[in-house]
């Protein structure tokens, strides 16, 4: 029985994974991608871990520091790299996430 | 179907998707990571084809005492061929990241489009 | 369009190659005979209960000092291309003053970096033992350098101690293996030191000292190739 919801829950951190890879193709601009990239992954790692950790309980105090480390540096780095993203676009390119479009549709409007 | 067939496959696909993506991106950033993942791809096939039935790793501990490592150990061999596979791959993927900062600040482009008078 | 034309030929003849290497492939029920007697010599001879950093480290070293020399040529190759003397390619990116980092990542990063340095020298000194060794330890520390380079920009990697530091881990390596050579069977051979009890963290010989070298050397030369992508 334990092996049952062990695997459901692996299966359903897949999916997440899968989502968040799926996230990342589409999405047109780098904060989306970002966005998907980072929330989606998170939950998928923890929710497989926890499925693990269902499956064989003895594992669990590992699988639990690991977890931990995972909510500790995958949120600091997507924080870095949308810094990144922000910095560098605010210096080279004018991109559409930034209000830029309102100053397109005043000027079409005119 | 076992597990090692579902492993051996998995890494079969990722090298293709690798060669589409080295064979059709303009990008080379994207051609780089096509060759990245088909190196991943040959590692998972190296240690695959290793696998014996219902094997474990071959480390002596609790969970594999020294009487019974030699009927239920994996191969040992592959994985070691794959620890050096991995460091090498690492070592060109930096040398050609290294490159694709070169080209780009030759031509402030990157597409390789921009390099196809070079070629001859 | 020949070239999709041609790419696409390509893709489909190695998928049906691969696909008859799938449907052919039957797992193994026994281990070949070279396996086999590696599974059963190394914890014997050698004392390491890890089999795979026992063939790494004696004997199959030789394949890893070809390593190390192909990392260090790979170092020395990206100091060529990105090294000092290039001209700034886009004054819009000059980089005269860093850009500071924001105080999340600093923060995270003042709580990380001793648990990551930690754990490499533990995946380091442990390599004998359960999964870990020179080369996974050193990927750790160069990971560890990067935490500190993302979160204080003002922070330089010592190149030229590196540099120092990397050739010295070099040249004991092989003075351990010479060792080996004029005081036990060959070449690298680890039974220079004693062998201890198995099992315990100061055993297998000369496998934790080749460890400590090799994942000096080889986080020493990773440090050194993302200082060189950084400026």
């Amino acid at each position: 029985m334990t092996d049952l919801i062990g695997s459901i829950t692996v299966l359903i951190g897949a999916v997440f994974l899968f989502s968040a890879g799926l996230g990342m193709f589409r999405m047109p601009d780098a904060m989306s991608r970002i966005h998907a990239g980072t929330k989606a992954t998170t939950l998928g790692n923890t929710l497989v871990l926890v499925g693990i950790a269902i499956y064989q309980p003895t594992w669990s105090l590992k699988l639990l520091v690991i977890i931990y480390f995972v909510l500790m540096t995958n949120p600091i780095s997507s924080h870095a790299l949308a810094h990144a993203a922000y910095t560098l676009r605010g210096r080279l390119v004018p991109s559409r996430a930034f209000g830029e479009d309102d100053a397109r549709d005043q000027n079409d409007s005119q | 179907m076992t597990i090692s067939h579902a492993v051996l496959t998995t890494g079969l696909l990722l090298m293709l998707i690798g060669i589409w993506g080295i064979l059709t991106q303009r990008n080379i950033l994207r051609i780089i990571i096509g060759f990245a993942l088909m190196g991943t791809g040959s590692h998972i096939v190296i240690v695959a084809v290793g696998y014996v039935a219902n094997g474990t790793a071959p480390i002596i501990d609790d969970a594999l005492p020294l009487s019974e490592a030699a009927a239920r150990a994996v191969d040992p061999v592959p994985s070691a061929l794959a620890v050096t596979a991995i460091v090498i791959g690492l070592a060109v993927t930096a040398v050609m990241l290294a490159f694709a900062i070169r080209l780009y600040g030759a031509k402030k482009t990157l597409s390789i489009d921009a390099f196809a008078d070079s070629k001859w | 369009m020949m070239r999709r034309a041609a790419a696409a030929v390509l893709l489909l003849a190695l998928g049906a190659i691969f696909a008859t290497v799938a449907l052919d492939f039957r797992e193994r029920t026994a281990l070949p005979p070279l396996a086999e007697a590696y599974v059963e010599m190394v914890p014997r001879e050698l004392g390491a209960p890890n089999v795979i950093t026992g063939i790494l480290l004696s004997y199959r070293a030789f394949d890893t000092i070809g390593e190390v020399a192909v990392l260090f040529m790979v170092a020395a190759g990206i100091g060529l291309l990105l090294g000092p003397g290039r001209k700034p390619e886009d004054p819009a990116l000059d980089e005269s003053e860093p850009e500071p980092s924001t105080e999340i990542v600093r923060n995270g990063a003042d709580i990380m970096v001793p648990l990551i340095a930690l754990f490499a020298v533990y995946i380091v000194l442990h390599g004998h033992l359960g999964p870990g060794g020179g080369f996974q330890g050193g990927a750790v520390v160069a990971s560890c350098v990067l935490l500190m380079l993302l979160a204080r920009p003002d922070y330089r990697v010592r190149l030229a101690q590196l540099s120092v530091a990397e050739s010295l881990a070099g040249v004991f390596i092989v003075l351990a293996g010479m060792a080996g050579l004029v005081f036990a069977g060959g070449f690298l051979d680890s039974r220079v030191l004693p062998l201890g009890e198995f099992g315990t963290l100061f055993s297998a010989g000369a496998i934790p000292v080749l460890s400590v070298l090799l994942g000096t050397k080889v986080g020493c030369e990773l440090s050194v190739i993302i200082e060189r992508f950084r400026a």
